[in-house]
């Protein structure tokens, strides 16, 4: 039974255009042409219980409207989802208290007051017991680093700090779903790596099943086994981040160091080359290839040093978006 | 029940934080009641009643009245467009809260500290103009009273809530709450008592909610209304409490399938 089964979902957003200036201001103010832009278009998929699932894609691509549509934040425009049996946007209670949406560029912690105070509201809210409250704090806290600061007016922590703490705050209630809005934006890479390390560990030991957006393959590269890539709202590919390797290259990439200057031209016989300076060079050569072209190269021309490497994930997805097609 | 009671006290603890905004507010407020005082004092000099007030009779009307409008007002409106506009409704959206429950109790809590602040330094007025003041001990006229404010409240908040909620269609909400808050004013009797106004104006403004918040609740204290009579505006109040309210469960449910949770 799937965690949560998303079928043919669908979101349209209204709105218009103006030119700049007053002029057409004032136009505006007596007629506005209304426009419409699908954010997300007919998605399908599921996600079983404890999969950490990545979705990828560039900004305005339907991460974040798919997100808000799984945590009732938004009504879709066409389409159904169920998420632990329940249709988010009917905003069940039932519901409310298994799941939890971290945003990286909204924050739940009350600004003015250190952060404890958000957490206590929370614990109310979420009707958390008292132990388990201590417990879930402390354990959290201890894990992020974050003792110490708990006490300070959240309006005086670093992103970084501020981020754990929403964490923290979104995960009181021991969510069983946690959808996750880019949650490393912004934060310098030490962060980003510590971030990713938590919500790693705590997918493992609490079996949690967790959604994750981001625009930094990193993240993605880190956290999940699976992906779904979308952009412009439709999912260009769902499946194992390694698979899509296989998918979508049929090629891998040597790049050999030579002791003696090489020419081009020379190198071009074999297999297309993508770089050239006289003592390097990096080729792409297909897959069934490689064994006989490395073996040729290593005979043949005064080499220092040869790696045969996979294309990078960033490539493939960047080939994805740039060519539109699956 | 422990969760609102955990709301108010988190206000508290972040409007202790902001001391010199409570302070700032109330020194305006302490002028203006102020201002009415003299204006009156002014007015009644060589008479002995206007419209059948005395002087002892309308000071009590000012400083009765600016305490209920004290206790009645809230600031949700601002607050609730910013949340609509700014997509921090997301935020309560996806908890096990209802908003409209969860705003009325931080509204309390938010206006609860303000309103000690300000009761203590009105109390401090009254005593100054204590020879003035009329203090009535009917307890039955006490206690309608205090219903009557503890409605007028409810009706504001909901009145607040609505204009709040147009910001799902119109973004921003500004003008409608100015406009509003200028009608009531005049409505409520916040500048000069409604009996100094034609009949019509009177029987308008008793079956509009505005005048609940001042002048009612301040002639039912000054015992100007008969209890019929103020049971009578009570009614009037609790017919206002429900048309709101269907209002707000309407607006609310059409509201939130327009929202889109847009910006940072």
């Amino acid at each position: 039974m799937p965690i949560i089964e998303v079928k043919n979902l669908t979101k349209k957003y209204e709105y218009y255009k103006k030119a700049p200036g007053l002029l057409a201001s004032m136009k505006s103010l007596f007629h506005r042409e209304k426009l419409y832009t699908e954010a997300v278009k007919n998605i399908s998929f599921t996600v079983e219980e404890g999969e950490l699932v990545g979705f990828l894609g560039p900004n305005g691509a339907g991460k974040t409207t798919t997100l808000k549509m799984l945590s009732g934040i938004l009504y879709p425009t066409s389409g159904e989802a169920k998420v632990l049996g329940h249709v988010p946007w009917k905003r069940e209670k039932k519901y409310q208290k298994q799941f939890a949406i971290v945003m990286g560029q909204k924050n739940q912690l009350w600004w003015d007051l250190p952060a404890m105070d958000s957490f206590i509201l929370n614990k109310e809210i979420y009707e958390v017991p008292d132990a388990q409250f201590k417990k879930t704090v402390d354990g959290l806290a201890e894990l992020l680093e974050i003792k110490d600061i708990l006490d300070v007016q959240v309006r005086k922590l670093s992103l970084g700090q501020r981020m754990k703490c929403e964490l923290i705050a979104a995960l009181l209630h021991q969510p069983k779903v946690l959808f996750l809005d880019e949650p490393t934006i912004g934060l310098d890479v030490v962060s980003q790596q510590k971030m990713r390390e938590f919500i790693k560990t705590y997918n493992e030991q609490k079996k949690t099943t967790i959604l994750l957006t981001s625009h930094y393959m990193e993240d993605v590269k880190a956290l999940c086994k699976r992906v779904i890539i979308i952009d412009h709202g439709e999912i260009r590919y769902d499946g194992a981040l390694s698979a899509l390797i296989d998918k979508y290259v049929d090629h891998k990439v040597i790049t050999v160091t030579f002791t003696k200057p090489v020419e081009r031209v020379d190198l071009e016989k074999f297999c297309p080359v993508m770089e050239c300076t006289p003592l390097r060079a990096v080729l792409n050569v297909p897959n069934e290839e490689v064994k006989k072209v490395a073996a040729k190269i290593l005979t043949t021309y005064p080499v220092d040093d040869i790696l045969i490497d996979e294309v990078p994930v960033e490539d493939v997805i960047r080939r994805i978006f740039t060519t539109g097609k699956s | 029940m422990r969760k609102y009671w955990t709301i108010i006290t988190t206000m508290w603890a972040r409007a202790l934080i902001h001391r010199f905004t409570i302070v700032a507010y109330r020194t305006g407020e302490l002028f203006e009641i102020v201002f009415l005082l003299i204006l009156w004092t002014a007015l009644f000099k060589g008479r002995d009643t206007i419209s059948g007030y005395t002087i002892q009779e309308m000071i009590t009307y000012v400083l009765v009245g600016n305490l209920v409008s004290i206790v009645t007002r809230n600031f949700l409106t601002d607050f609730m467009t910013k949340e609509i506009k700014d997509g921090a409704l997301s935020i309560f959206v996806v908890k096990p809260i209802t908003y409209l429950r969860y705003v009325l109790v931080r509204e309390l809590g938010r206006v609860s500290l303000p309103f000690l602040i300000s009761l203590v330094s009105q109390i401090g007025i009254m005593l100054i103009f204590a020879r003035q003041l009329v203090i009535h001990t009917s307890f039955v006229h006490f206690a309608l009273f205090i219903v009557m404010v503890a409605f007028a409240f409810l009706i504001e908040f909901f009145i607040s809530f609505l204009i709040g909620a147009t910001a799902f269609w119109t973004d921003e909400t500004d003008g409608l709450s100015q406009t509003i808050y200028r009608l009531k004013r005049f409505l409520s009797g916040g500048y000069f008592t409604l009996s100094l106004l034609p009949a019509l104006y009177i029987q308008i403004s008793l079956a509009l909610p505005f005048a609940y918040s001042f002048y009612v609740p301040t002639q039912l204290y000054l015992q100007k209304l008969t209890l019929w009579q103020g049971l009578k505006g009570i009614g009037i109040q609790i017919i206002w409490i429900a048309l709101l309210y269907l209002c707000i469960k309407l607006v609310w449910r059409r509201g939130t399938r327009r929202y889109e949770g847009v910006g940072i």
